[in-house]
């Protein structure tokens, strides 16, 4: 695997509204190449909002988000943005059920237009890279819920991102699966030098990141380095 | 792309077999009463080419060219005509032999080039003389009549004097006696059903026919199969029916498979979402949906073809036509079929398709 360089994320004064609701308000926040960032805050403070701006999965009211420069919804198609700089993974592992482990891994490599044996080898190299690659043709319905969240970190990784967002990806598991999963994403980060950036309330998490920054009712109420750096 | 369609279906077996199969009940209809005219174009073409005719002359406006009547003076002004060679009056009575009543029995002038041009098998050709009949082949195997057996038409006993083989279905599945007696029996003294025509060499049969009906009025020209079924109100009122059904089977289906997509797409979200997020263009997404609609009605399309084959069959039963039409099945009608499922596909994909383009996945994605 050819290791991708970070992205660069800048974060621009973002506001966000659905509705009569707030998510954002005016967050400014900049993810330096390879850097991995930790993000906790109560539930509704806009976590996830904040990520799918990033993700240009939605579009910010005010402000404006750029990866490497470039802000991400003045690209003609942000799919396709999603699809070369961005990998996601989310609470809930989001895997189709019919679909094999490896099947699952090639989701993204079609959306990308790839060749079936191209496909098929980068998934199995996926698998192998998050320890899965004996388990490629089992459903997710017989993997445990650890594994298929590793399973969904190996789509997320698909299509080489310079930018992985993980939004409580542990939220589903227990403690010491969490604790493997971080371990999975921080060693990837590592390895690959992705730009990582990823919500979770779990203290320890905010220790092994780069920097740890906390989110309340849609600002950034603090940034603190890890304790003992 | 494919491997996700089938497998989305599959998983929700019930669903997509309950909504295959509305469609297939909109397409086995078409298909049914595509093969049922078929088979009465079919029909009409023998009823066409009588005795080897070009064409046929019969009274306009009928509901179905057997019950036309034309004046027995007719001939003989039609024989007149410069593109006509040859012209020979049918009586055509319908429903009339004891044992098979869709056997026809055609009253026709011995000496007219219909009764010359069939061939004998058995026996001698009836002639004038009274209480003979000559009888085509595949009616007398039948009802299992010989040379001098006897035969009842319209309540009439008849000798079998002869059996013949002409080729022309109707005609080996009836039976041929003289005009005059047929004139008798079924009350139309000088009267006729038909002119059949025999052109001159070198007319084309739509050039003479033009001229037959501007210089007669009140009768129109049969030339081709086309326009015999043309001429039967039956059969128009089938073209108008499988017109509504397509129509019919395209609402209904398409809302049908719309309502699929539409609460299948509800239950996906998340997994709609994630597509998204690992970079799925709207377009394929959509196409994806679109895909599955399509999927699901050429289910139940390829279903409907199959059923509609054999209810081509029952429909020809029910209708008590068997021994006139028999329902034939052409690519064309097949394709017709097809056709229907996949723009009912089509249709009721697009909005689903449509609804999930605009699906923004957040809220499905975070859901906690
Ligand atoms: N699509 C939406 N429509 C309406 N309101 C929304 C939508 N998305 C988010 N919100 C609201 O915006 C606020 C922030 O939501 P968000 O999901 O970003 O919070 P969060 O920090 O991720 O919370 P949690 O920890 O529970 O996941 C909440 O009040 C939420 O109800
Ligand atoms: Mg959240």
């Amino acid at each position: 695997m050819n290791a991708p360089s970070g992205a660069d994320v800048v974060v621009d004064d973002v506001s966000k509204s659905f509705g009569r609701i707030a998510a954002l308000r005016g967050v400014s926040l900049r993810l330096k190449p390879g850097e991995a960032v930790a993000m906790a805050g109560r539930s509704g403070s806009g976590k996830s909002t904040l990520l799918a701006l990033i993700g240009g999965l939605e579009r910010p009211d005010t402000g404006r988000v750029l990866i490497d420069g470039q802000p991400i919804w003045a690209q003609p198609r942000p799919a396709r943005a999603r699809r070369e700089v961005v990998g996601f993974v989310f609470q809930r592992h989001l895997l189709l059920g019919a679909l094999s482990a490896r099947a699952n891994v090639e989701v993204p490599l079609i959306g990308a237009g790839a060749h079936r044996a191209a496909r098929h080898e980068r998934a199995m190299s996926l698998l192998e890279e998050v320890g899965l690659a004996d388990r490629a043709e089992h459903l997710p319905s017989e993997l445990s819920g650890g594994e298929r969240q590793r399973v969904a970190v190996a789509r997320a990784l698909a299509n080489e991102p310079r930018l992985l967002l993980a939004d409580e990806p542990t939220g589903a598991l227990d403690s010491v699966t969490s604790e493997r999963v971080f371990d999975l994403l921080f060693r990837l980060r590592d390895r690959l030098g992705m730009t990582l950036f990823v919500v979770s309330y779990d203290r320890s998490v905010g220790d092994r990141a780069d920097r740890a920054i906390t989110l309340t009712d849609g600002q950034i109420d603090s940034e603190h380095p890890p304790a003992g750096r | 792309m494919l491997a996700i369609i089938s497998t989305n279906l599959t998983r929700r077996a019930a669903r997509t077999v309950l909504t295959a199969s509305g469609i297939a009940v909109g397409v086995a209809t078409i298909v049914a009463l595509l093969s049922f005219t078929q088979g009465l174009r079919e029909t009409a073409a023998g009823l066409v080419h009588l005795g080897g005719s070009d064409l046929g002359v019969f009274q306009a406006n009928v509901a179905d060219p057997t019950a036309s009547i034309l004046p027995e003076a007719m001939v003989g002004r039609l024989a007149a005509q410069p593109q006509i060679a040859r012209a020979t009056p049918l009586l055509l009575l319908v429903e009339a032999v004891r044992g098979d009543p869709s056997a026809i029995v055609f009253g026709a002038d011995p000496r007219g080039f219909f009764t010359a041009s069939l061939v004998l098998t058995a026996g001698r050709r009836a002639g004038a003389t009274p209480g003979r009949i000559m009888v085509g082949e595949r009616l007398a195997a039948k009802l299992k009549l010989r040379v001098g057996g006897s035969v009842t038409v319209k309540g009439r006993s008849y000798t079998v004097a002869g059996i013949y083989h002409s080729g022309i279905f109707f005609e080996d599945y009836g039976a041929v006696m003289d005009l005059a007696q047929a004139q008798t029996l079924s009350g139309h003294a000088g009267e006729e059903t038909d002119v059949v025509v025999r052109l001159t060499e070198g007319t084309r049969a739509a050039d003479a026919a033009k001229a037959i009906e501007r210089a007669f009025s009140g009768v129109q020209v049969i030339t081709d199969p086309q326009q015999a079924l043309r001429a039967g109100a039956n059969s128009t009122l089938i073209s108008k029916a499988i017109l509504v059904i397509v129509v019919i089977a395209l609402i209904v289906g398409s809302i049908s498979v719309a309502n699929t997509m539409a609460m299948s797409i509800m239950e996906r979200q998340g997994e709609l979402g994630l597509l998204s997020t690992v970079g799925w263009s709207p377009t394929r997404i959509a196409l994806l949906i679109l895909g599955e609609g399509v999927a699901v009605s050429l289910l139940g399309a390829a279903a409907g073809l199959l059923v509609g084959v054999l209810g081509g069959r029952l429909l020809v039963s029910a209708l008590g036509v068997s021994a006139y039409v028999s329902p034939s099945i052409t690519a064309w009608g097949l394709g017709r079929g097809l056709l229907v499922g996949v723009a009912i596909g089509v249709l009721g994909g697009i909005y689903p398709a449509w609804r999930v383009t605009r699906m923004t996945p957040l809220r499905a994605l975070a859901g906690t």
